[in-house]
Protein backbone atom coordinates (compact mmCIF):
# COMPACT_ATOMS: atom_id res chain seq x y z
CA UNK A 1 0.00 0.00 0.00
CA UNK A 2 1.56 3.66 -0.88
CA UNK A 3 1.99 5.62 1.77
CA UNK A 4 -0.38 8.55 1.60
CA UNK A 5 -0.06 12.08 3.20
CA UNK A 6 2.37 11.12 5.79
CA UNK A 7 6.10 10.28 4.55
CA UNK A 8 7.27 7.67 6.52
CA UNK A 9 10.45 9.22 7.41
CA UNK A 10 9.01 10.65 10.57
CA UNK A 11 9.07 8.11 13.54
CA UNK A 12 5.52 6.04 14.20
CA UNK A 13 4.82 7.00 17.28
CA UNK A 14 4.87 10.89 15.75
CA UNK A 15 2.45 10.15 13.26
CA UNK A 16 -0.17 8.18 15.82
CA UNK A 17 0.39 11.00 17.89
CA UNK A 18 -0.46 13.42 15.46
CA UNK A 19 -3.67 11.10 14.53
CA UNK A 20 -4.94 11.36 17.65
CA UNK A 21 -4.79 14.98 18.40
CA UNK A 22 -6.47 14.80 14.86
CA UNK A 23 -9.08 12.60 16.01
CA UNK A 24 -9.93 15.05 18.61
CA UNK A 25 -10.45 17.58 16.34
CA UNK A 26 -13.01 15.44 14.50
CA UNK A 27 -14.47 14.55 17.14
CA UNK A 28 -15.16 17.74 19.27
CA UNK A 29 -16.48 19.41 16.11
CA UNK A 30 -18.92 16.67 15.23
CA UNK A 31 -19.99 16.87 18.67
CA UNK A 32 -20.70 20.79 17.82
CA UNK A 33 -21.70 21.08 14.49
CA UNK A 34 -24.95 18.60 13.97
CA UNK A 35 -24.58 19.26 10.14
CA UNK A 36 -21.10 16.73 10.24
CA UNK A 37 -23.09 13.47 11.22
CA UNK A 38 -25.68 14.80 8.60
CA UNK A 39 -23.26 14.66 6.01
CA UNK A 40 -21.02 11.77 7.42
CA UNK A 41 -24.85 9.67 6.89
CA UNK A 42 -24.85 10.93 2.99
CA UNK A 43 -21.51 9.00 2.81
CA UNK A 44 -21.86 6.01 4.81
CA UNK A 45 -25.56 5.54 2.66
CA UNK A 46 -24.35 3.22 -0.35
CA UNK A 47 -22.65 0.95 2.42
CA UNK A 48 -25.63 1.08 4.25
CA UNK A 49 -27.88 0.23 1.38
CA UNK A 50 -25.85 -2.96 0.57
CA UNK A 51 -26.25 -3.74 4.20
CA UNK A 52 -30.16 -3.71 3.94
CA UNK A 53 -30.08 -5.90 0.92
CA UNK A 54 -28.03 -8.40 2.94
CA UNK A 55 -30.43 -8.27 5.93
CA UNK A 56 -33.15 -9.40 3.24
CA UNK A 57 -31.65 -11.31 2.00
CA UNK A 58 -31.07 -13.37 5.52
CA UNK A 59 -34.79 -13.14 6.27
CA UNK A 60 -35.71 -14.40 3.14
CA UNK A 61 -33.82 -17.09 3.87
CA UNK A 62 -34.76 -17.37 7.07
CA UNK A 63 -38.74 -17.21 6.13
CA UNK A 64 -37.47 -20.07 3.15
CA UNK A 65 -36.56 -22.47 5.90
CA UNK A 66 -39.65 -22.03 7.83
CA UNK A 67 -41.51 -25.65 6.84
CA UNK A 68 -45.02 -24.95 5.82
CA UNK A 69 -46.38 -26.70 8.54
CA UNK A 70 -45.32 -23.80 10.64
CA UNK A 71 -46.71 -21.17 8.25
CA UNK A 72 -49.78 -23.17 8.20
CA UNK A 73 -50.23 -23.39 11.71
CA UNK A 74 -49.39 -19.98 11.60
CA UNK A 75 -52.04 -18.76 9.37
CA UNK A 76 -54.98 -20.50 11.48
CA UNK A 77 -53.76 -18.27 14.38
CA UNK A 78 -53.69 -15.50 12.91
CA UNK A 79 -56.84 -16.00 11.05
CA UNK A 80 -58.60 -16.88 14.47
CA UNK A 81 -56.49 -13.69 15.71
CA UNK A 82 -58.21 -11.59 13.29
CA UNK A 83 -61.61 -12.62 13.49
CA UNK A 84 -61.13 -11.50 17.37
CA UNK A 85 -59.80 -8.45 16.42
CA UNK A 86 -62.42 -7.40 13.78
CA UNK A 87 -65.35 -6.83 16.50
CA UNK A 88 -62.97 -4.49 18.46
CA UNK A 89 -61.64 -2.49 15.24
CA UNK A 90 -65.26 -1.63 14.69
CA UNK A 91 -65.49 -0.65 18.15
CA UNK A 92 -62.16 1.46 18.15
CA UNK A 93 -63.97 3.39 14.76
CA UNK A 94 -67.27 3.90 16.69
CA UNK A 95 -65.14 5.23 20.43
CA UNK A 96 -62.67 7.75 17.93
CA UNK A 97 -65.76 8.55 16.20
CA UNK A 98 -67.25 9.86 19.35
CA UNK A 99 -64.03 10.78 20.85
CA UNK A 100 -63.69 12.99 17.90
CA UNK A 101 -67.38 15.12 18.72
CA UNK A 102 -66.28 15.14 22.27
CA UNK A 103 -62.78 16.74 21.44
CA UNK A 104 -64.81 18.75 19.23
CA UNK A 105 -67.33 19.83 21.73
CA UNK A 106 -64.11 20.21 24.15
CA UNK A 107 -62.42 22.29 21.30
CA UNK A 108 -59.20 21.04 22.29
CA UNK A 109 -57.02 19.01 20.64
CA UNK A 110 -58.03 19.34 17.23
CA UNK A 111 -55.45 17.23 15.42
CA UNK A 112 -56.79 14.78 13.09
CA UNK A 113 -54.15 12.04 12.30
CA UNK A 114 -50.85 13.15 10.95
CA UNK A 115 -49.54 11.78 7.47
CA UNK A 116 -47.35 8.67 7.97
CA UNK A 117 -44.83 6.62 5.97
CA UNK A 118 -43.08 3.51 5.76
CA UNK A 119 -39.56 3.28 6.09
CA UNK A 120 -37.41 0.56 5.80
CA UNK A 121 -34.22 -0.42 8.57
CA UNK A 122 -31.09 -0.49 6.55
CA UNK A 123 -28.44 -0.46 9.59
CA UNK A 124 -28.05 -0.55 13.15
CA UNK A 125 -25.64 0.26 16.11
CA UNK A 126 -26.18 -1.34 18.90
CA UNK A 127 -23.61 -0.84 21.95
CA UNK A 128 -24.69 -1.15 25.43
CA UNK A 129 -26.52 2.89 26.23
CA UNK A 130 -26.23 3.77 22.48
CA UNK A 131 -29.40 1.94 20.18
CA UNK A 132 -29.19 3.82 16.60
CA UNK A 133 -30.75 2.56 13.88
CA UNK A 134 -30.64 4.33 10.22
CA UNK A 135 -33.62 3.94 8.06
CA UNK A 136 -34.17 4.84 4.05
CA UNK A 137 -36.51 7.92 3.88
CA UNK A 138 -34.50 11.53 4.32
CA UNK A 139 -34.55 15.41 3.37
CA UNK A 140 -36.12 14.29 0.13
CA UNK A 141 -39.02 12.40 1.91
CA UNK A 142 -39.60 15.59 3.76
CA UNK A 143 -37.91 13.85 7.13
CA UNK A 144 -36.84 16.15 9.32
CA UNK A 145 -34.35 15.68 13.11
CA UNK A 146 -36.91 15.42 15.97
CA UNK A 147 -39.39 13.65 13.79
CA UNK A 148 -41.47 10.74 16.00
CA UNK A 149 -40.63 7.29 14.81
CA UNK A 150 -43.75 4.72 15.42
CA UNK A 151 -43.66 0.82 14.89
CA UNK A 152 -45.83 -1.50 15.41
CA UNK A 153 -47.34 -0.91 19.20
CA UNK A 154 -46.50 2.32 19.71
CA UNK A 155 -43.51 4.84 19.88
CA UNK A 156 -40.25 3.32 18.97
CA UNK A 157 -38.03 6.72 19.16
CA UNK A 158 -37.00 9.84 17.10
CA UNK A 159 -34.85 11.56 14.05
CA UNK A 160 -31.59 12.81 15.01
CA UNK A 161 -29.65 12.81 12.15
CA UNK A 162 -30.80 13.27 8.40
CA UNK A 163 -29.31 12.55 4.89
CA UNK A 164 -30.94 13.39 1.32
CA UNK A 165 -31.72 9.91 1.25
CA UNK A 166 -31.62 8.14 5.18
CA UNK A 167 -32.14 9.17 8.60
CA UNK A 168 -30.53 8.10 12.00
CA UNK A 169 -33.31 7.21 14.56
CA UNK A 170 -32.53 7.01 18.79
CA UNK A 171 -34.62 4.37 20.05
CA UNK A 172 -36.80 5.03 23.18
CA UNK A 173 -33.48 3.05 24.64
CA UNK A 174 -30.67 4.79 24.06
CA UNK A 175 -29.30 6.64 26.88
CA UNK A 176 -29.85 10.37 25.79
CA UNK A 177 -33.24 9.60 24.93
CA UNK A 178 -36.23 10.92 27.37
CA UNK A 179 -39.99 11.27 26.37
CA UNK A 180 -42.68 13.44 28.05
CA UNK A 181 -45.44 11.13 29.04
CA UNK A 182 -48.48 10.52 31.17
CA UNK A 183 -50.64 7.57 32.49
CA UNK A 184 -52.91 6.54 30.34
CA UNK A 185 -56.35 8.24 31.96
CA UNK A 186 -54.58 10.68 34.11
CA UNK A 187 -52.79 13.64 33.28
CA UNK A 188 -50.11 13.11 35.56
CA UNK A 189 -46.93 14.54 33.56
CA UNK A 190 -43.95 12.19 33.54
CA UNK A 191 -40.83 11.34 31.54
CA UNK A 192 -39.67 8.07 30.55
CA UNK A 193 -35.85 7.88 29.71
CA UNK A 194 -33.57 5.90 27.89
CA UNK A 195 -31.40 3.16 29.71
CA UNK A 196 -29.03 1.47 27.70
CA UNK A 197 -31.03 -1.75 27.39
CA UNK A 198 -33.20 -2.80 24.65
CA UNK A 199 -36.10 -3.89 26.70
CA UNK A 200 -36.51 -1.52 29.90
CA UNK A 201 -36.89 1.52 30.08
CA UNK A 202 -36.98 3.42 33.42
CA UNK A 203 -39.15 6.79 34.77
CA UNK A 204 -36.77 8.88 37.14
CA UNK A 205 -37.27 11.15 39.93
CA UNK A 206 -40.02 9.57 41.06
CA UNK A 207 -41.00 9.87 45.05
CA UNK A 208 -40.82 6.46 46.95
CA UNK A 209 -44.80 7.00 47.83
CA UNK A 210 -45.30 7.46 44.04
CA UNK A 211 -48.78 6.66 42.71
CA UNK A 212 -47.34 4.56 39.64
CA UNK A 213 -47.79 0.90 39.72
CA UNK A 214 -46.77 -2.33 37.77
CA UNK A 215 -49.35 -2.84 35.15
CA UNK A 216 -50.10 1.21 34.09
CA UNK A 217 -49.35 1.92 30.61
CA UNK A 218 -47.54 5.02 29.56
CA UNK A 219 -48.91 6.95 26.47
CA UNK A 220 -46.86 10.29 24.79
CA UNK A 221 -48.64 13.22 26.82
CA UNK A 222 -47.67 15.65 23.59
CA UNK A 223 -46.13 18.18 26.09
CA UNK A 224 -42.97 19.49 24.43
CA UNK A 225 -44.64 19.47 20.78
CA UNK A 226 -42.22 16.72 19.46
CA UNK A 227 -44.70 13.79 19.76
CA UNK A 228 -48.53 13.85 19.59
CA UNK A 229 -50.60 13.04 22.57
CA UNK A 230 -51.87 9.63 23.32
CA UNK A 231 -49.16 7.10 21.83
CA UNK A 232 -47.89 4.11 23.18
CA UNK A 233 -44.95 3.86 24.81
CA UNK A 234 -45.20 0.77 27.66
CA UNK A 235 -46.15 -0.52 30.36
CA UNK A 236 -44.32 -0.32 33.81
CA UNK A 237 -43.27 -3.63 34.50
CA UNK A 238 -41.28 -2.86 38.55
CA UNK A 239 -41.67 -0.36 40.80
CA UNK A 240 -38.57 -0.76 43.29
CA UNK A 241 -38.83 1.23 46.33
CA UNK A 242 -35.49 0.86 47.59
CA UNK A 243 -34.62 1.48 51.46
CA UNK A 244 -31.99 4.27 51.52
CA UNK A 245 -32.79 5.37 47.88
CA UNK A 246 -34.47 8.84 47.64
CA UNK A 247 -36.12 8.16 44.25
CA UNK A 248 -38.38 5.05 43.09
CA UNK A 249 -36.75 2.94 40.34
CA UNK A 250 -39.47 2.38 38.25
CA UNK A 251 -39.28 0.01 34.79
CA UNK A 252 -41.07 0.14 31.74
CA UNK A 253 -41.52 -1.97 29.21
CA UNK A 254 -41.52 -0.53 25.69
CA UNK A 255 -44.70 -1.19 23.87
CA UNK A 256 -42.38 -2.01 21.10
CA UNK A 257 -40.22 -4.72 20.45
CA UNK A 258 -37.08 -2.52 19.85
CA UNK A 259 -34.67 -4.95 19.20
CA UNK A 260 -36.66 -6.53 16.10
CA UNK A 261 -37.33 -3.79 13.98
CA UNK A 262 -37.44 -3.83 10.20
CA UNK A 263 -40.01 -1.57 9.21
CA UNK A 264 -41.04 1.93 10.87
CA UNK A 265 -43.63 4.56 10.31
CA UNK A 266 -42.03 8.24 9.98
CA UNK A 267 -44.94 10.44 11.57
CA UNK A 268 -45.84 13.98 10.29
CA UNK A 269 -47.90 15.36 12.93
CA UNK A 270 -50.77 17.95 11.73
CA UNK A 271 -49.78 21.56 12.45
CA UNK A 272 -51.85 22.29 15.49
CA UNK A 273 -53.33 25.45 13.93
CA UNK A 274 -54.85 23.51 11.45
CA UNK A 275 -58.11 23.14 12.41
CA UNK A 276 -59.83 19.70 12.66
CA UNK A 277 -62.42 18.84 10.22
CA UNK A 278 -65.74 18.89 11.53
CA UNK A 279 -67.24 14.95 11.90
CA UNK B 1 -5.67 -6.14 -8.76
CA UNK B 2 -4.67 -6.29 -5.16
CA UNK B 3 -6.26 -2.73 -4.57
CA UNK B 4 -9.39 -3.48 -5.78
CA UNK B 5 -9.97 -6.52 -3.42
CA UNK B 6 -8.28 -5.05 -0.26
CA UNK B 7 -11.20 -2.03 -0.96
CA UNK B 8 -13.35 -4.78 -1.62
CA UNK B 9 -12.64 -7.10 1.44
CA UNK B 10 -13.37 -3.67 3.47
CA UNK B 11 -16.38 -2.87 1.62
CA UNK B 12 -17.90 -5.89 2.65
CA UNK B 13 -16.53 -5.85 6.38
CA UNK B 14 -18.18 -2.29 6.92
CA UNK B 15 -21.54 -4.12 5.83
CA UNK B 16 -21.28 -6.77 8.04
CA UNK B 17 -20.59 -4.66 10.42
CA UNK B 18 -23.88 -2.13 9.92
CA UNK B 19 -25.95 -5.16 9.16
CA UNK B 20 -29.56 -4.66 10.62
CA UNK B 21 -29.91 -8.22 12.21
CA UNK B 22 -31.17 -7.91 15.56
CA UNK B 23 -29.50 -7.41 18.81
CA UNK B 24 -28.19 -10.61 19.26
CA UNK B 25 -26.06 -10.17 16.26
CA UNK B 26 -25.00 -7.05 17.25
CA UNK B 27 -23.87 -8.44 20.69
CA UNK B 28 -21.50 -11.39 19.29
CA UNK B 29 -20.36 -10.49 15.43
CA UNK B 30 -16.55 -9.63 16.19
CA UNK B 31 -15.41 -6.29 14.61
CA UNK B 32 -14.21 -7.42 10.98
CA UNK B 33 -13.11 -4.43 9.84
CA UNK B 34 -10.38 -4.14 12.67
CA UNK B 35 -9.72 -8.49 11.63
CA UNK B 36 -9.49 -7.19 8.45
CA UNK B 37 -6.77 -4.51 9.65
CA UNK B 38 -5.05 -6.93 11.18
CA UNK B 39 -4.84 -9.79 8.55
CA UNK B 40 -3.14 -6.77 5.85
CA UNK B 41 -0.94 -5.93 8.43
CA UNK B 42 0.19 -9.20 9.73
CA UNK B 43 0.30 -10.92 6.09
CA UNK B 44 1.80 -7.83 3.68
CA UNK B 45 5.23 -7.64 3.64
CA UNK B 46 4.75 -3.53 3.53
CA UNK B 47 4.00 -1.43 6.21
CA UNK B 48 0.24 -0.29 5.95
CA UNK B 49 -0.01 3.52 6.35
CA UNK B 50 -1.75 4.94 9.47
CA UNK B 51 -3.48 7.69 7.42
CA UNK B 52 -5.25 4.69 5.36
CA UNK B 53 -6.00 2.83 8.78
CA UNK B 54 -7.66 6.04 10.07
CA UNK B 55 -9.71 7.50 7.59
CA UNK B 56 -10.81 3.57 7.05
CA UNK B 57 -11.59 3.70 10.71
CA UNK B 58 -13.18 6.92 10.16
CA UNK B 59 -15.80 5.81 7.55
CA UNK B 60 -16.57 2.70 10.13
CA UNK B 61 -17.82 5.37 12.24
CA UNK B 62 -20.21 7.15 9.82
CA UNK B 63 -22.17 4.08 8.40
CA UNK B 64 -21.87 3.19 11.81
CA UNK B 65 -23.39 6.93 13.06
CA UNK B 66 -21.67 6.94 16.73
CA UNK B 67 -19.21 9.55 17.67
CA UNK B 68 -16.66 10.61 14.85
CA UNK B 69 -13.21 9.29 15.27
CA UNK B 70 -13.67 6.45 17.46
CA UNK B 71 -13.04 3.78 15.49
CA UNK B 72 -10.48 5.63 13.94
CA UNK B 73 -8.26 6.47 16.83
CA UNK B 74 -9.02 2.72 17.93
CA UNK B 75 -8.15 1.63 14.39
CA UNK B 76 -4.76 3.15 14.57
CA UNK B 77 -3.74 2.58 18.81
CA UNK B 78 -4.43 -1.40 17.75
CA UNK B 79 -1.95 -1.28 14.49
CA UNK B 80 0.89 0.56 16.11
CA UNK B 81 0.37 -1.88 18.86
CA UNK B 82 0.83 -4.97 16.55
CA UNK B 83 3.64 -2.97 14.60
CA UNK B 84 5.80 -2.87 18.05
CA UNK B 85 5.78 -6.65 17.91
CA UNK B 86 5.41 -8.01 14.51
CA UNK B 87 8.14 -9.58 13.87
CA UNK B 88 7.35 -12.17 16.93
CA UNK B 89 3.58 -12.96 15.70
CA UNK B 90 4.71 -13.04 11.97
CA UNK B 91 7.05 -16.00 13.53
CA UNK B 92 3.96 -17.97 14.98
CA UNK B 93 1.44 -19.98 13.62
CA UNK B 94 -2.04 -18.54 13.18
CA UNK B 95 -3.61 -20.61 15.98
CA UNK B 96 -0.63 -19.30 17.77
CA UNK B 97 -1.67 -15.96 17.42
CA UNK B 98 -4.92 -16.42 18.49
CA UNK B 99 -3.90 -14.56 22.13
CA UNK B 100 -1.73 -11.68 20.21
CA UNK B 101 -5.25 -10.86 18.66
CA UNK B 102 -7.37 -10.98 21.04
CA UNK B 103 -5.23 -9.00 23.20
CA UNK B 104 -5.41 -6.41 20.05
CA UNK B 105 -8.84 -6.81 19.79
CA UNK B 106 -9.85 -5.86 22.98
CA UNK B 107 -7.41 -2.96 23.24
CA UNK B 108 -9.14 -1.86 20.05
CA UNK B 109 -12.84 -2.36 21.63
CA UNK B 110 -11.60 -0.49 24.79
CA UNK B 111 -10.16 2.40 22.99
CA UNK B 112 -13.37 3.01 20.74
CA UNK B 113 -15.61 2.27 23.96
CA UNK B 114 -13.26 5.10 26.01
CA UNK B 115 -13.89 7.25 23.22
CA UNK B 116 -17.35 6.58 23.36
CA UNK B 117 -17.83 7.03 27.05
CA UNK B 118 -16.10 10.42 26.69
CA UNK B 119 -18.86 11.42 24.09
CA UNK B 120 -21.29 10.55 26.80
CA UNK B 121 -23.47 7.57 24.41
CA UNK B 122 -22.42 4.60 26.15
CA UNK B 123 -22.37 2.37 29.40
CA UNK B 124 -20.59 -0.63 30.75
CA UNK B 125 -21.32 -3.55 29.87
CA UNK B 126 -19.63 -7.13 29.87
CA UNK B 127 -21.05 -8.45 26.61
CA UNK B 128 -18.47 -5.59 25.08
CA UNK B 129 -16.10 -8.98 25.43
CA UNK B 130 -17.73 -10.79 23.47
CA UNK B 131 -16.94 -9.65 20.22
CA UNK B 132 -13.15 -9.48 20.82
CA UNK B 133 -13.16 -12.91 22.16
CA UNK B 134 -15.52 -14.87 18.90
CA UNK B 135 -13.25 -12.72 16.41
CA UNK B 136 -9.88 -14.31 18.07
CA UNK B 137 -11.56 -17.66 18.30
CA UNK B 138 -12.33 -16.58 14.52
CA UNK B 139 -8.97 -15.58 13.71
CA UNK B 140 -7.76 -19.51 12.26
CA UNK B 141 -10.40 -19.88 10.30
CA UNK B 142 -10.67 -15.72 8.95
CA UNK B 143 -6.52 -16.77 7.96
CA UNK B 144 -7.26 -19.47 6.72
CA UNK B 145 -10.12 -18.54 4.06
CA UNK B 146 -8.55 -15.13 3.29
CA UNK B 147 -4.99 -16.66 2.73
CA UNK B 148 -7.48 -19.77 0.35
CA UNK B 149 -8.99 -16.21 -1.67
CA UNK B 150 -5.62 -14.33 -2.13
CA UNK B 151 -3.99 -18.07 -3.33
CA UNK B 152 -6.95 -18.47 -5.74
CA UNK B 153 -7.10 -14.85 -7.28
CA UNK B 154 -3.05 -15.41 -7.61
CA UNK B 155 -2.21 -12.22 -5.50
CA UNK B 156 1.25 -12.30 -4.92
CA UNK B 157 2.73 -10.55 -1.27
CA UNK B 158 3.00 -7.18 -1.25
Amino acid sequence: MPALFFPRRYPPLLRVAVLILLTVFVSVSSEKHPNIGNVSLTIAYPVQWISMQGARLWRQTDHYLQSRAALESENVRLRAELVRAQPKLLEADILRDENRQLLALLDSIPHPPGKVAVAQIIAQNFAPGSQLLVANLGTRAGVFVGQPVLAAGGVAGQVVRVSPESCQVALLSDLDSSIPVKPAGSDTPLLVDGTGNLDSLTVPFQPRNTPLKVGDKLVTSGLGGRYPAGLNVGTISAVIHNGDQPFARIAVRPAVHLGRLGTVLMLWDSPASQPAAAP
Amino acid sequence: MIVVVVVLGFFFALTAEAIPCGPFYALLHPDFVALLLLYWAISSASELSFTVVWLIGLLQDMVLGDVLGAQAIAGVVMIYLLYTGIARVRSLASWEQLFFIFVLLLAHRLLVWLWQVWAGTVTWHFSLLLGPLIGALLWPLFTLTLDYLRHALRLNHT
